[in-house]
């Protein structure tokens, strides 16, 4: 059996390097996936303890966390794609109509 | 069913015909003036009725109350008091509608001036009837908005529109201490009875507040370091209310400018229906007045003080109404006084002002009458280009000289042969020489003698000014409709004998009003309890003093004459404006300019205006205050909305640190 604090080891490692993602890129797409990143670095803890505890709840959570995560995907590709389709760009820095 | 049960019906009769008229008047000839007639009318046969009952058995005094909320009641109350009041009222009103009809017919808002006339007389009879302080206070004010509306009546000139809305304001001073009054009196009341009080006791009406007036008399507030007592702020907060209304001094300004109205109007208001209501008031809380002498010694020289200080300006005046509304001021002057020497001759007081008042009401509502109809026939009010009116209009002169004798007081001591004003007048005057031998002081008596002189000077140089010499200018003229000389001739006789057949009976029947199954008030006990003791009574003055006052009276007849009937005296050298005496007179004190002019526009005005000004600004800085700050804040925060994602995400994710660190640094804490 694979100890617990591997899982945790490799969630805290692709959570690192999804946050890093995020945090330097500025390519809307790119950013997304790191989004994506993040989320399954959680997922994979919260597999990682369902099985460590012997409770099937935390499976249950993944499932959903895989929904959000595949809607959110959805919304935010679509939002990506209607800028791009009026800006030819998705430089999520350049997109800042609203602030003030 | 005895007729005091319809007492109600008195006030409510005309207010009735007030909403009758104003709404059927129009299509109604004389503009419905019949409606009010007729509803006056049962309301003077119900109050006559109610009188005569009274006069029989004076003990039966009329009371009926009902709940209206809490601690406070509607009712009416009509003692002796009430009794001669309502009868006066109604039938003095009734005169003047009758001789309305006459007066008024060229008018075409007719139907609008009877309604209004016919509430007047509605809420000053409802005012006379209350029987408790709170419905007056209302009746009062009813009345306050009536003289407004018939002052302004002809409101197209502007001087009968700023004359109304100066009645009503200078009044409202009045009114504003009269209500601080009732305040002051129901808070001590309330905290009499510690604040429950049981159930079907009303604490404004008149025999609750008059039981109450040991407790109150030894009630007492320091004010400026002085000890004030509660009765003396109260009855002089009352007296307050009675100064506006019946037109003292330094709130007497607004009755001459009230002649702007039409002459009938003015008689309501000079004989009937509004300045009496101050004197009432007094008289009607006179056992209050008695426990507190401060204030009773206020009413006496203010009394005395206005009596002399308006009988000055009407000698100067050429403008006839003019001349009767200072004389009507200067008689109230001296019911006044009348009250305020209760003093020495105790319940009596009310007695003999109440005498004047109504013999006053009767006079004056004759010469105002008599006014009206030479202004109606010859079209001017100004005596200068009158004279002779004698020849045109005999019935008019005689009864105005009848009703002039009777101002002046021209009466035989001793005896019951005398005009109405002779008997009233001189009980007054004797009343102020008994209070100046009990050691009030003679001030009062002198004062009221000089004002007797002037009055009869002032009255009897408009008597020959109007109606005896040649014409000064051609007036065209004719005797009035007999519609009007029918009331003069009324009033005329009552002028007459009214005095002398009631003279025995009235006192002592108006005296009753503060003894009988409704109150029972011990007025030397009253005494007493102000510190003070009343005079023995009456009836050894010195012949000198029983006749001073008919001798000043035909002597300043004897002085009209010589200057303006035989004009032995060339006035032109005096009556100029170089003479500075005469100069101050017709300029009536100044009191145009500094009341009005000064104190109104230049201190209150303009005072406001800059207190506005100040505060405007202030609240200006405060808003713009705000406004800015709440820029600025919001200019530095809005920088933090860079609207880059990733300064957002450092934002969260240094927060879920610190959240992680914090928790465990607190884990280990604990």
């Amino acid at each position: 059996m694979i100890p617990v604090e591997l899982y945790i080891g490799l969630s805290v490692v692709i959570f690192s390097i999804g946050l890093y993602g995020f945090m330097t890129q500025r390519n809307g797409v790119r950013m997304l996936m790191c989004v994506e990143l993040m989320l399954n670095s959680a997922n994979i803890n919260l597999v990682a303890f369902s099985s460590y505890h012997g409770n099937l709840t935390g499976q249950v959570f993944v499932l959903y966390v895989i929904a959000l995560a595949a809607a959110e995907a959805v919304v935010g590709f679509a939002i990506l794609m209607s800028i791009f389709r009026m800006k030819d760009m998705i430089d999520l820095d350049k997109i800042n109509i609203l602030r003030w | 069913m005895a007729v005091g049960d319809y007492a109600f019906l008195i006030p409510l009769l005309p207010a009735l015909a007030f909403v009758l008229t104003f709404f059927l008047g129009k299509k109604l000839p004389n503009g419905g003036a019949i409606i009010p007639i007729v509803a006056i009318a049962t309301s003077f046969v119900i109050s006559l009725l109610i009188t005569l009952g009274l006069l029989q058995n004076p003990e039966q005094v009329i009371n009926q109350s009902v709940t209206w909320f809490a601690m406070l009641n509607l009712g009416i109350l009509v003692d002796p008091l009430a009794a001669v009041m309502l009868t006066m009222v109604t039938f003095v009103s009734l005169l003047i509608h009758i001789y309305s009809t006459g007066y008024m017919s060229h008018d075409r808002a007719q139907y609008r001036y009877f309604a209004e006339t016919s509430l007047f007389t509605a809420s000053m009879l409802s005012l006379i009837i209350s029987d408790n302080i709170l419905q007056l206070f209302i009746s009062w004010e009813l009345v306050g908005l009536c003289s407004y509306l018939l002052i302004g009546f002809w409101y197209q000139k502007p001087a009968a529109a700023s004359a109304a809305k100066k009645a009503f304001l200078t009044t409202r001073i009045g009114d504003v201490m009269f209500l601080a009054g009732i305040v002051v009196l129901f808070s001590d009341l309330f905290r009499l009875y510690n604040g429950s009080i049981p159930e079907g006791v009303f604490i404004l009406k008149f025999d609750e507040i008059f039981s109450q007036i040991p407790q109150l008399a030894a009630m007492s507030t320091p004010v400026l370091g002085f000890q004030v007592n509660h009765l003396t702020l109260i009855t002089l907060l009352f007296f307050g209310g009675a100064i506006g209304k019946s037109g003292q001094f330094p709130l007497h300004v607004w009755l001459p400018d009230a002649m702007e109205g039409p002459t009938t109007v003015s008689a309501l208001i000079h004989a009937a229906t509004m300045v009496t209501a101050g004197v009432y008031l007094v008289a009607r809380t006179f056992p209050m007045f008695m426990a507190a002498p401060d204030s009773l010694m206020v009413v006496a020289y203010l009394g005395a003080f206005t009596a002399i200080f308006a009988a000055t300006m009407g000698l100067v005046m050429n403008d006839m109404k003019r001349v009767l509304a200072y004389s009507t001021i200067s008689q109230l002057g001296y019911m006044m006084l009348g009250l305020g020497v209760g003093a020495a001759i105790g319940a009596e007081a009310v007695g003999i002002s109440m005498f004047h008042l109504i013999n006053h009401a009767f006079f004056k509502a004759l010469l105002f009458l008599c006014a009206g109809s030479v202004i109606h026939a010859v079209g001017t009010h100004d005596m200068r280009q009158l004279g002779g009116v004698a020849k045109v209009m005999p019935i008019t002169a005689a009864t105005m000289i009848i009703g002039a004798l009777a101002l002046a007081g021209i009466g035989i001591p001793d005896t019951s042969i005398g005009f109405s004003g002779f008997f009233s007048k001189d009980a007054i005057i004797e009343a102020a020489y008994l209070f100046g031998e009990n050691g009030g002081g003679w001030a009062l008596y002198a004062l009221s003698i000089a004002a007797a002189l002037l009055t009869s000077i002032y009255i009897f140089r408009l008597i020959f000014m109007t109606f005896f010499g040649k014409p000064r200018t051609a007036y065209g003229g004719h005797e009035a409709h007999v519609s009007m000389t029918i009331p003069l001739s009324i009033l005329a006789i009552l002028a007459l004998v009214f005095g002398a057949l009631t003279m025995e009976r009235f006192n002592t029947f108006v005296s009753e009003t503060f003894v009988n199954n409704f109150v029972h008030m011990d007025i030397p006990g009253l005494a007493e309890l102000g510190g003070y003791h009343l005079a023995s009574h009456a009836g050894h003055e010195p012949l000198i003093i029983l006749w001073l006052p008919v001798i000043v009276g035909v002597a300043g007849l004897l002085i009209a004459y010589l200057i303006y009937g035989l004009k032995v005296v060339n006035m032109d050298k005096l009556v100029s404006r170089n003479n500075p005496i005469y100069k101050l007179l017709y300029n009536r004190y100044y009191q145009n300019a500094i009341l009005t002019n000064f104190l109104s526009v230049k201190v209150v005005y303009e005072g406001l205006a800059f207190a506005g000004r100040a505060v405007d600004t202030g609240f200006d800085w405060v808003v713009n205050w705000i406004g800015d700050v709440t820029m600025d804040t919001g200019d530095a925060l809005r920088q933090l909305q860079t609207g880059v994602v990733q300064n957002y995400a450092m934002v969260v994710i240094t927060g879920v640190s610190l959240l992680v660190i914090l928790i465990t640094v607190v884990m280990e804490v604990l």
